[in-house]
């Protein structure tokens, strides 16, 4: 790789049911995809608080995923519809902090979806490398008061 | 929080190579060395093998080590390893973190810096997470020792029998009314031959015996909720309409049934009837009955007629059952069949089709018949059901003897009741007799249905009868002594009061009125003495646009009019009357005259001479929605007539006194019960409605039958009643594939020359014409409720009323033994399957095989001539990229089995048709090398096209083996089909929250050692709803699948994991939001020092921490995932960047 290619530091929040297990998959297929991407597994993505997504900008990350499982698969029922509402409004928020919300990236994987996975992390990550650091570490007030 | 300042072993695994091969292991060791809180750092080549273990275990004691990380693989893999290795060394399980170094780090990505450096981020973050861990302690919840099977093929049956024996009850619930699944269907089985039926049939009856085993076939999983060890599944017992504990399944029900459709047990093959047992081995042996629901003519129906039953009896020939059918709910077939205005064809669903079926005509054809046979009018068979006379004792009073007073007579009657009518004419009838012109209605056809009526014991007529309504009489019956005498009365008066135009010279002679002329005339013609046919002279003009309209016009003609004049203030679109007796009325020359409306008659000496009329023209609609006339200024005309006949309307035209009446003089009752202002007292019929049809009171008198009934004997009368008809618009109607347009059969009727006097116009079907219209029913119900199973059912099984039933059942573990379908191959339209009738799917070839399918065993084509050569064509839609991407692994085998049985049984060439042979197992390579013997060919090549030349069929293919195109001109063709997940699954996987693979079938923990669990604990899966498998295979897989639950339900006790909810009081808000979101309904809000603040039942709370994410005050928190280990989790993670070492 070269020296100059920015590599960015992708956080994603994985259900423990659906999307782990297709994180897994995708590993134990061997199916290879970047690895600027650091997992934390979560119960559900209903568990992921918004907050969790400002704190990892604000704490330089890049770009933000959070996965689920796929609408009415949800091993909570509902959790995966909290999330996607939670994370529309999101979208706005971030835009008002100054971060660009492509940053933050919400998809469904189901546990049989190695290659989905594979292929949304790689997708991402080009995207976000094509985007830049994120603006935290050149300046944005508000997203440090947001977040504070 | 932990009291002890953390001190963390860390331990990096190699896995042999399969981290170490990627991750440089001694970096990430160093880099540890360097962490917060790490007191010592180790790596093996295999941390999960035992000598790992043990040194973990005294690296704990050694080194008082209160905190573990394991940087190996994917935590679902060995977490619970290692929390037993922690517990084994005294330490609190859930002090330990898993950085998942191999499926997430090591194996997805390539070695190198990269790779290595997210290793270590992922151990720093583990190190730093688990710093904030606590000890938590799961609780323990005793286990409901029973299991729950959901799916009755042979992997459930292995399941159920196997569980059953060890002495735990099992509950099995299928869906189809028998158990078996496609095994059931088979002829023979691979490679052994043996007979499917003769060996599944033996399981098949050992689990309707068993005593541990609860069948609850036809019913389906409605709700999943619970836990491992404690499950509450809701399941939904369909409607069957037989009870299965009393059906003797002697099979005298299906001779009767009159419906037939197409048999989905023999895949189309044959016809099964409405009430059915899918075949003769079904466990339960109980039949079933098909019924989609009321079909849209019944529900229709005023009368609620089981209108689809006399149909589908007259198509059967079966009129007197067809006529007996009709008359439970309707006394009048003759009357009504032909007047009504039969809104059921309106709902006829044939009428989207082509035309609806002339039901109307049928039902005059179902009492014309029997009054043409007399010898055939035994009295209906005795049904098996005991008469109920539930009303002995109590007298009812019924006032006016017209449909609903009659009605309603004959049904307290037959209840038990004794039952007076008292009728002010000396004629029964009430306006079938004297307001329905004999043309259209011949005395004789009412007469006799009168008589049936009045001969029914405890109906007791009297004629020449008024009942005073108002006040007391001294002469005769009051209302008020009717009430002193009886125990309830019903109000059945009609509306026989002709209204008045109130225009100047109404009181002339001449002028007449509508209800009173047709009453004349009709008395007249009956008989009744003193009374003679009005002369209405040679001009006779008719005011008003409804059916007493037309029929005095009609009648006016008849009595020796040369010109009769229809005149209506509207146009014909706004005519209320039928649009047939408004052409029947334009055949005979009545003339029409539009838009006018008298505003005088004029006279000579006393005597109608001439109309004086307004034209008019039409303005804004009325609130009927219809345009409403006005008068062009100045615009009259006059009109010669002899007579008039004003024909604007009908009233009651009495006072009821104390009873209510409407501002027009209509009674007013309760529109569910029909009872009136006065207890006891109900009413129906025009009286009650205004003028309205001879089904439309024969409704009314149900209505009020069944409110007597509840009244007489003291129960609730609304009670689970609606005054609207069922709500029908989700039915799922039944849509017969095969049906031809047909038209409507013409009712003959008399040439318009040929109307003299008051002969009826209308002839009636012949036998021929009902039998065939009949037949174009659709079945729309399926079960017509013709009942004439009820009728023969000796054991009195059949409930034709029966619901769906929810039960809870609670057990402890679940099996998922869905099974699998076979893949329906009409998408691929090269193979024509459904547009060449001889292209079969393997399964239909089964079902010919089979000595009890529809050929009883003969594989014959549909002209049931043997085929000369057969085509059998592998994998279709198997191994194709576009349908199923898999082998479905059990076709090579069954293809090779057909071609066997087909060689054998007709001699036929066979040539299969494949891309590869999989015949893998014990025994199948040799059953491939004995059917190869047999003669059979084998082409190598997929099979591209199925054409139709002449007779046969063209198979066109590659044989890949020589390179050369192959065009096989063949009788059949046999599609073996892929196996693909049965139909529900995917709602099935969805209410017990497991999880399916891509290709639709439910996924395995492991799929090589955990192969029967499924992702959620405590439920387990069996056979081919996990991954297509043959039988042997299936039979291993679901006793598997049985042990696995026997090991959890032979345990006292299950561990429910303690990452649950919790809430700081303090912090709360008490918002209830938490209460909001939670699925589960764990939050609530209880008081707490005099304010709300939310709780959480660790029971109910599964732990998926959506309350945490939304708690606003961050009042609630999820153990083992709370903010603080999630966030520097995250920080950790973030600290060291890839950039760094980029
Ligand atoms: S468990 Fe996967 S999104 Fe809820």
């Amino acid at each position: 790789m070269s020296e100059n290619v920015f590599q960015p530091k992708i956080v994603a929040f994985l259900c423990n049911w659906c999307s782990y297990a297709g994180a897994d998959l995708a590993g134990t297929s061997r199916t290879q995809y970047p690895p600027n991407v650091r997992i934390i597994r979560v119960p559900c993505s209903g568990r992921v608080d918004p907050l969790f997504a400002l704190k990892a900008f604000q704490d330089g990350a890049d770009g933000v995923m959070v996965l689920g499982c796929h609408p009415g698969d949800c091993h909570y029922q509902q959790g995966n519809y909290f999330a996607q509402r939670r994370y529309a409004l999101m979208h706005r928020l971030l835009e008002f902090t100054g971060v660009e919300s492509e940053r933050l990236f919400v998809d469904w994987i189901s546990a049989s979806e190695g290659k989905k996975f594979a292929q949304v992390v790689t997708d991402f990550t080009e995207r976000v490398r094509a985007l830049g650091p994120v603006p935290i570490k050149r300046q944005t007030p508000a997203l440090q008061e947001v977040s504070a | 929080m932990n009291q002890d300042k953390p001190r963390i072993g860390v331990y990096v695994c190699m896995c042999g190579s399969n981290i170490a091969g990627t991750v440089d292991v001694p970096a990430v060791v160093e880099a540890s060395k360097k962490l917060k809180n790490v007191v010592l750092v180790r790596y093996n080549k295999y941390t999960c093998a035992g000598p790992g273990q043990t040194g973990i275990k005294e690296d704990i004691k050694a080194h008082n080590l209160n905190r573990v990380v394991i940087s190996a693989c994917s935590p679902r893999m060995h977490e619970r390893t290692w929390r037993t290795m922690l517990a084994e060394a005294g330490m609190n399980p859930y002090l330990l973190e898993v950085a998942n170094l191999r499926e997430q780090c090591s194996w997805a990505h390539p070695a190198g810096d990269m790779t290595t450096q997210k290793a270590i981020d992922l151990v720093a973050a583990a190190v730093e997470r688990v710093s904030w861990h606590n000890p938590l302690f799961p609780r323990r919840v005793p286990v409901t020792k029973s299991a729950l099977i959901v799916g009755a093929g042979i992997a459930g049956i292995q399941a159920a029998l196997d569980i059953a024996k060890a002495g735990v009850p099992v509950y099995l619930v299928e869906r189809e009314p028998s158990i078996g699944g496609h095994m059931a269907q088979l002829d023979k089985t691979f490679p052994t031959l043996d007979c499917s039926a003769c060996i599944l049939s033996p399981k098949m009856v050992d689990v309707g015996s068993h005593p541990n085993i609860t069948l609850l076939s036809y019913s389906e999983i409605e709700k999943v909720e619970g836990f491992i060890g404690n499950f509450t599944v809701t399941v939904r017992r369909k409607a069957r309409f037989v009870d299965e504990t009393v059906c003797t399944s002697c099979d005298d029900c299906t001779a009767v049934c009159p419906v037939q459709v197409p048999a989905e047990f023999d895949l189309g093959l044959a016809e099964r009837k409405a009430i059915y047992r899918p075949f003769a081995q079904a466990v339960p042996s109980a039949f079933r009955i098909d019924k989609r629901g009321p079909a849209p003519c019944k529900n229709t129906c005023p009368a609620g007629i089981h209108v689809q039953g006399y149909v589908a009896l007259i198509g059967e020939g079966r009129f007197k059952e067809a006529y007996d059918l009709i008359c439970e709910q309707m006394p009048f077939p003759g009357v009504c069949g032909r007047v009504c205005h039969h809104p059921c064809e309106a709902a006829c669903r044939r009428g989207d089709k082509d035309q609806p079926v002339a039901i109307e005509f049928l039902k005059r054809f179902a009492a014309d018949w029997v009054t043409a046979h007399p010898e055939a009018t035994a009295p209906p068979p005795a049904t098996a059901k005991p008469v109920e006379r539930p009303l002995q004792g109590h007298r009812v009073a019924v006032v006016g003897a017209g449909p609903a007073g009659l009605t309603v007579a004959r049904d307290v009657a037959q209840m038990g009741a004794d039952c007076d009518v008292y009728e002010s004419l000396p004629v029964a009838g009430g306006m079938m007799a004297v307001g329905i012109p004999r043309y259209r209605l011949p005395a004789d056809a009412l007469q006799r249905e009168i008589e049936t009526i009045i001969s029914t014991p405890g109906v007791n007529l009297l004629l020449n009868t008024p009942v005073q309504l108002e006040g007391e009489s001294k002469s005769g019956p009051s209302l008020a002594s009717l009430q002193r005498d009886c125990n309830a009365v019903f109000i059945g008066v009609g509306a026989h009061q002709g209204m008045h135009m109130g225009v100047p010279g109404e009181d002339l002679k001449g002028v007449l009125h509508g209800a009173e002329y047709l009453r004349q005339l009709n008395l007249a013609q009956l008989g009744v003495k003193g009374l003679k046919t009005p002369n209405v002279g040679s001009h006779v003009v008719v005011i008003g646009g409804g059916n007493v309209a037309i029929d005095s016009a009609m009648t006016a003609k008849r009595l020796g009019a040369d010109k009769v004049t229809v005149l209506y203030r509207r146009t014909r679109a706004e005519m209320p009357a039928n649009d047939w007796e408004i052409e029947e009325a334009e055949e005979e020359a009545i003339e029409f005259h539009f838009l006018a409306s008298p505003i005088e008659f004029r006279g000579k000496k006393g005597k109608l001479a001439a109309i004086h009329a307004q034209r008019m023209e039409l303005g804004e609609p009325d609130e009927s929605g219809r345009r409403r006339p006005v008068p062009i200024e100045g615009d009259t005309f006059e009109l010669d007539a002899d007579t008039v006949i004003v024909a604007i309307g009908q009233r009651l035209g009495q006072s009821l006194g104390e009873v209510e009446q409407s501002r027009r003089s209509w009674i007013e009752t309760d529109p569910v019960t029909l009872q009136t202002s006065r207890p006891g007292v109900f009413a129906g019929g025009d009286a009650v409605s205004g003028p309205a049809s001879v089904v439309e009171a024969g409704g009314a008198a149900h209505r009020a039958v069944e409110s007597i009934r509840r009244y007489l004997l003291g129960e609730e009368l609304a009670e689970g009643r609606s005054a609207e008809p069922a709500d029908i618009s989700d039915i799922d109607y039944y849509d017969p594939e095969s049906w031809a347009l047909t038209a409507r059969q013409e009712m003959p009727r008399r040439e318009v020359e040929a109307r003299c006097g008051f002969n009826e116009v209308s002839l009636g079907f012949t036998e021929e014409q009902a039998i065939a219209e009949a037949r174009r029913c659709l079945s729309c119900g399926i079960c017509s409720e013709c009942l004439a199973c009820s009728n023969v059912c000796g054991a009195g099984a059949i409930n034709h009323d029966a619901q769906d039933e929810l039960i809870d059942i609670d057990v402890g573990a679940i099996i998922v033994a869905s099974g699998f379908d076979p893949w329906d191959p009409t998408p691929m339209l090269e193979y024509g399957y459904g547009v060449y009738p001889e292209v079969y799917t393997g399964l239909e070839i089964e079902r010919l095989s089979n000595a009890s399918g529809p050929t009883s065993g003969e594989i014959v084509m549909r002209s049931g001539e043997k085929p000369k050569r057969v085509a059998i064509l592998h994998c279709i839609g198997s191994r194709d990229e576009h349908y199923q991407p898999y082998c479905s692994r059990i076709c090579c085998m069954y293809s090779l089995k057909l071609a066997h049985l087909i060689e054998e049984k007709t001699h036929a060439e066979v040539f299969n048709f494949y891309m590869d042979m999989r015949s893998f197992g014990k025994g199948y390579e040799e059953f491939y090398e004995r059917v190869q013997r047999e003669g059979v060919v084998f082409v190598r090549g997929r099979a591209a096209q199925v054409s139709p030349d002449g007779d046969r069929l063209i198979v066109r293919a590659e044989d890949t083996d020589l390179g050369r195109p192959v065009n096989l001109p063949v009788d059949m063709v046999i599609l073996a089909t892929a196996a693909v997940p049965s139909k529900g699954s995917a709602e099935l996987a969805q209410k017990l929250h497991v999880t399916r693979d891509a290709t639709g079938f439910f996924l395995e923990a492991h799929p090589k050692l955990r192969p029967v669990d499924s992702n959620t604990d405590g439920i387990f899966v069996a056979g081919a709803c996990q991954a297509p498998r043959d039988i042997p295979d299936t039979v291993a897989h679901a006793g598997a699948a049985a042990s696995q639950a026997l090991g959890l339900l032979s345990q006292e006790f299950v561990e429910v994991v303690p990452t649950v909810a919790e809430v700081r009081t303090l912090h709360c808000v008490g918002c209830g939001l938490c209460v909001e979101v939670c699925p589960f309904s764990a939050p609530s809000l209880v008081e707490s020092r005099g304010r709300m603040v939310a709780e959480i039942n660790e029971a109910l709370c599964k732990g998926c921490g959506l309350c945490v994410a939304g708690c606003r005050g961050k009042a609630i928190s999820l153990r083992g995932f709370n903010d603080t280990q999630i966030l520097t989790q995250l920080e950790a993670l973030l600290q060291l960047s890839p950039a760094t070492c980029a």
